[in-house]
């Protein structure tokens, strides 16, 4: 049956984009302010948003799941305003609009041709989850689960889930899992629909959170209750405005989920800690459908850690958290020191750590100087050719802090790239390549070709070098979103390094090149030791031609320790690539485990997975 | 075994600068050439191709490329492959150098300068050829004043400006021992700065003479866009301006150790010289260098009429108020070649006149200074597109 008028070529191509949709859930955040798809606001199950509406279009087209009547209430919902286009074509450089269009289109000629529509009749089940929670709040139809069923994790095996249930409070949690209980069906939960990493799947139920998004701040005891829908940059926005930070994570991820699945890992782990260190009390629902908090006389004790090379199987839910308070200062700014070796870059961040230096450190890898700081993928080559091949910035050392912090950086005498600087480098990068000064620093003598940094007047220079402007950066943007880009980037917080590191806005472009799998652990900050672990994994990458890199470090506890991302790269779309990488995470992960076995201090993520409401002292150091 | 006289020059480093002028000299003097050179992302004969289409020098069957590993024993050749090769040396021409100066590329340099001598001397002796000469530099002999003789060098007590004079004088040390232990007979070369053929501008590598003029250059292109684009906001506070004559005003001092001269020689002289010392000259050592060198007021007069700007001058000694960003930048592009601005050392060139009285390094004259810069800025200093890498 055809159904549609697009050529097979385009079809190819809108399959290709649909398929690329990274699963972040960055469409679901306003990050941009320039609103949320209205549909995905109001019906708020995954399918409503335009990450869903990639997958079912996907779906139709491979013939996976049958035109249903929630698709056709996917479809008439989405009004083609185009907004999903800005924060995708933003972080993942992909257009989501034409997939709309397409899917529309898709269904518009199914039903011209005759197409019947399926309908997924209610079964008992159904029938007594739509009792707790609503008869909107439960589906069986797959339109919507279609969205549930999978992510870029290159090494699981995914599962098309029988149910969608989105309840709106622990009670109804409680309710729904002591009926399931009974009825033994699988289930698992996810904080805001999405999945990331390949350990949300289930053929049973899943319960989706995202209705669950109550912010009660308690202002006189410096702490805030969120539901676990609520995302990062939902609180981190709401606790901005009343002059505080909370500890979070990448914009869309939900913070009551990330500190379950990680402990959260944040560049601010510097000064505010991890999982115990960044909260007062959460709530929880158990497997068994009862409900606690972590405060309460004889709650369970999920504080303490007994860390096992094991995956740890969840313990309960957790359906709210209530998040410590940090104060803000008015004169917070930021730098970058770049480094040509990463012992070099681990000492100087530990040492800043040590002598508690900055709010936030965190040395960045290769992917920070060209695709987080760059909008498009050609940009993000030329930067890379710019500050990494010909200025040997290999690795970028992020410090966050008050004017004494800063001041004592700069003191201690390294190449510096401020704030100032950073915005004229982001805002003339297209000028980057045809400034044949960077060519010219390459051969700079005994110092690095960076030094040119110390130059009393570099920021001028640079800016008469590069004329940076919000009309040149958008240049190698498509032409139809460039007035919107052009705006966008003459709002000073989308050059303030503090602000888009605190919402953690442009490391969202990870993943914009090639997704990856990324291995994190906590560990001594031992710049030997990390060194070493990276070299054994890149041998064991470049034997599988696999790009690796390093994702960041951060240290935190005085220096102590820090957490480590190194990245695996690859091409989910590419059958070969998809083999190489499974091959690559198998060895890299059999690695890791002895240097773990050896060393007795490295706290793999893996490992941590659904137990990081413990004590950060019990994870790390027991 | 071929003939003495059908036997080939063996030259390294004819990819390079020096190497490929060199190169187009010996196959235009009728001279049979292998050239031994790594391999890399294009192939060897597909680089030596380029080049000898771009240099438009004579038939090509004259030229052998051999791909090697100087890191390995027999330059990584199967026996047979290197058999064949030591039959066919007639003469060697070590030519294959890394230039940079900077420390941080110290092990690099090392390796490749010095490292790689133990695979191109056994092959001297596996090959037994008629004679070695080894392109060094003047600037082997060192720090040091007065009179530079053609004598070997002093590697005690000796200080270098850069890790590549270093590497040079220990690899004259080397050579020089090596080839005494197997008698070959030696000639070491020591070229000063050498810039482009004098009567055609071209060259093939822009650094040195040309490194100053191509910051300057780049330097001049950011306050011009400044003034022209901008209103000249950040310009006119450091006092630059265009002037009604449509030039820069530029105030740029330079900060110079000492008055001197800067020893320039075209590499067309270098050719002439080297072949003439291979055909006629003996054993020993040969500065290729300048007799009258140019100091920097000459060569800052040729920047100004040559880019179009007003107002470099020289100091010597360091600047009692803090530099102007266009003197910061510039003396940060041009510190690794400070000290060869300012130059007082003689080279002693009787060996060299012994050989070649009737030659000498044409002087730098504006014609000539104008013909190789213009070549550079036509050649997008080696960046258009058809530039042989």
């Amino acid at each position: 049956m055809k159904a549609t008028n697009i050529t097979p070529q385009e079809t190819n191509d809108l399959l290709k984009m649909a398929k690329s949709c990274r699963h972040y859930s960055l469409c679901k955040d306003d990050i941009l302010g320039c609103g949320v798809c209205p549909s995905g606001l109001e019906k708020q199950y995954v399918s409503f948003y335009p990450e869903g509406r990639m997958d079912l279009y996907a779906a139709l087209c491979e013939k996976h799941i049958p035109v249903t009547e929630k698709c056709l209430e996917i479809v008439d919902s989405c009004n083609l305003c185009g907004k999903c286009d800005y924060p995708c074509y933003f972080t993942q450089q992909l257009r989501p609009a034409k997939v709309m269009k397409a899917l529309k289109e898709y269904v518009s000629n199914y039903l011209k041709e005759g197409g019947k529509i399926v309908k997924t009749p209610d079964d008992e089940l159904l029938l007594e989850l739509k009792k707790i929670v609503g008869d909107y709040w439960a589906t069986n139809d797959p339109a919507i689960a279609i969205a549930y069923h999978h992510d870029m994790c290159p090494h699981v095996e995914f599962k098309m889930p029988q149910y969608i249930v989105m309840p709106q409070t622990k009670e109804e949690i409680a309710a729904v899992i002591k009926l399931l209980n009974l009825r033994k069906i699988p289930f698992i939960v996810r904080g805001n629909g999405a999945s990331s990493h390949g350990l949300t799947f289930t053929e049973g139920v899943v319960l989706d959170l995202h209705r669950m998004k109550t912010i009660e701040f308690d202002e006189k005891n410096w702490s805030v209750k969120i539901g676990a829908g609520v995302t990062a940059f939902e609180i981190q926005t709401e606790a901005q405005k009343r002059g505080f930070r909370v500890v979070t994570a990448e914009p869309s991820a939900t913070v009551c989920a990330n500190i379950m699945t990680t402990g959260l890992i944040s560049t601010f782990a510097t000064a505010y800690g991890i999982a115990g260190n960044i909260f007062i009390n959460a709530e929880f629902v158990t497997k068994d459908g009862e409900i606690f908090d972590l405060n309460e006389i004889g709650a369970p004790n999920l504080f303490s850690y007994d860390y096992k090379l094991e995956e740890a199987k969840p313990y309960a839910i957790c359906v709210s958290v209530s998040l410590k308070l940090f104060p803000l200062t008015a004169d917070e700014d930021a730098v970058i020191i770049p480094f040509e070796s990463l012992p070099e870059a681990i000492d100087f961040a530990k040492e800043c750590a040590v002598r508690r230096i900055g709010l936030a450190i965190s040395i960045l890898g290769q992917e920070f100087m060209s695709s987080f700081m760059t909008p498009t993928k050609n940009l993000s080559k030329e930067a890379r050719d710019v500050f990494i091949d010909k200025l040997g910035m290999k690795y970028m050392t992020l410090i966050i802090g008050d004017t004494y912090d800063l001041k004592c950086v700069r003191e201690m005498g390294k190449p510096v790239i401020d704030q100032k600087l950073f915005k004229t480098l982001l805002l003339g990068l297209p000028s980057l390549n045809s400034s044949g000064c960077f060519e010219l620093l390459e051969g700079l003598s005994s110092d690095e070709p960076f030094s040119f940094l110390n130059i009393e007047q570099v920021n001028d220079l640079t800016e008469m070098a590069l004329s940076p402007s919000s009309s040149q950066i958008v240049q190698d943007m498509d032409e139809d979103l460039q007035p919107f880009f052009k705006k966008l980037f003459e709002r000073p917080e989308m050059t303030s390094l503090v602000w888009l590191n605190t919402f953690r806005i442009i490391s969202s472009r990870f993943c914009r090149e090639k997704p990856f799998v990324g291995f994190v652990s906590y560990l001594p900050i031992d710049a030997p030791l990390i060194e070493e672990m990276q070299n054994e994994i890149k041998k064991i990458t470049d034997k599988h031609r696999i790009k690796s890199e390093l994702g960041f470090i951060t240290p935190f506890d005085f220096g102590k320790r820090c957490v480590w991302e190194y990245d695996l790269y690859f091409d989910p779309l590419d059958a070969d690539e998809l083999t190489r990488i499974q091959q690559a995470t198998e060895e890299a992960g059999a690695l890791i485990n002895k240097y773990c076995e050896k060393t007795g201090t490295i706290r793999q993520l893996r490992y941590i997975v659904n137990r990081g409401y413990c004590r950060m002292e019990n994870l790390l150091y027991i | 075994m071929a003939n003495r006289k059908d036997k080939y020059i063996v030259l390294t480093g004819a990819t390079g600068f020096l190497g490929a002028f060199l190169l187009a000299g010996l196959l235009d003097r009728g001279y049979q050439v292998i050239a031994l050179g790594r391999s890399s992302t294009m192939k060897l004969a597909e680089r030596l191709s380029n080049l000898v289409t771009w240099l438009n020098i004579g038939p090509r069957q004259r030229l052998l490329p051999i791909e090697v590993d100087f890191t390995k024993k027999h330059f990584g050749l199967d026996d047979k492959a290197y058999s064949q090769l030591c039959a066919n040396t007639g003469k060697i021409i070590h030519c294959a150098s890394d230039t940079r100066f900077a420390e941080r590329n110290r092990k690099q340099v090392m390796e490749s300068n010095i490292s790689n001598l133990a695979s191109i001397l056994e092959f001297a002796e596996d090959s037994q050829a008629e004679h070695f000469y080894y392109i060094s530099t003047a600037y082997a002999v060192g720090v040091c004043e007065g009179i530079c003789l053609e004598t070997p060098v002093s590697l005690e007590n000796n200080k270098f400006t850069n890790v590549y004079e270093e590497s040079k004088a220990q690899a004259e040390d080397i050579i020089t021992k090596g080839c005494n232990k197997i008698a070959m007979p030696l000639s070491i070369l020591r070229p000063s700065i050498v810039y482009g053929h004098s009567k055609t501008g071209r060259a093939l590598k822009f650094n040195a003479l040309y490194y100053g003029v191509k910051s300057l250059s780049y330097i001049k292109d950011i306050f011009v866009k400044d003034i022209v684009e901008h209103g000249g906001t950040k310009s006119i506070k450091w006092g630059f301006n265009i002037n009604n004559d449509g030039t820069l005003y530029l105030p740029l001092t330079v900060y110079l150790p000492e008055n001197g001269a800067v020893n320039l020689i075209s590499v067309d002289y270098f050719v002439e010289a080297t072949i003439r010392i291979m055909e006629q000259g003996d054993a020993g050592i040969y500065n290729i260098t300048c007799d009258n060198p140019p100091n920097i007021l000459t060569i800052s007069d040729y920047i100004e009429k040559f880019l179009g700007i007003r107002g470099i001058k020289t100091i010597c000694k360091p600047f009692d108020n803090p530099p102007n960003p266009a003197e910061e930048l510039f003396g940060r592009f041009f510190e690794i070649y400070r000290p060869y601005l300012s130059d007082k050392r003689i080279f002693d060139r009787s060996h060299t006149k012994s050989v070649v009285n009737d030659l000498s390094t044409p002087p730098l004259t504006y014609d000539i200074f104008d013909r190789c810069m213009s070549y550079a800025v036509a050649c997008d200093w080696g960046k258009i597109a058809n530039f042989p890498k």
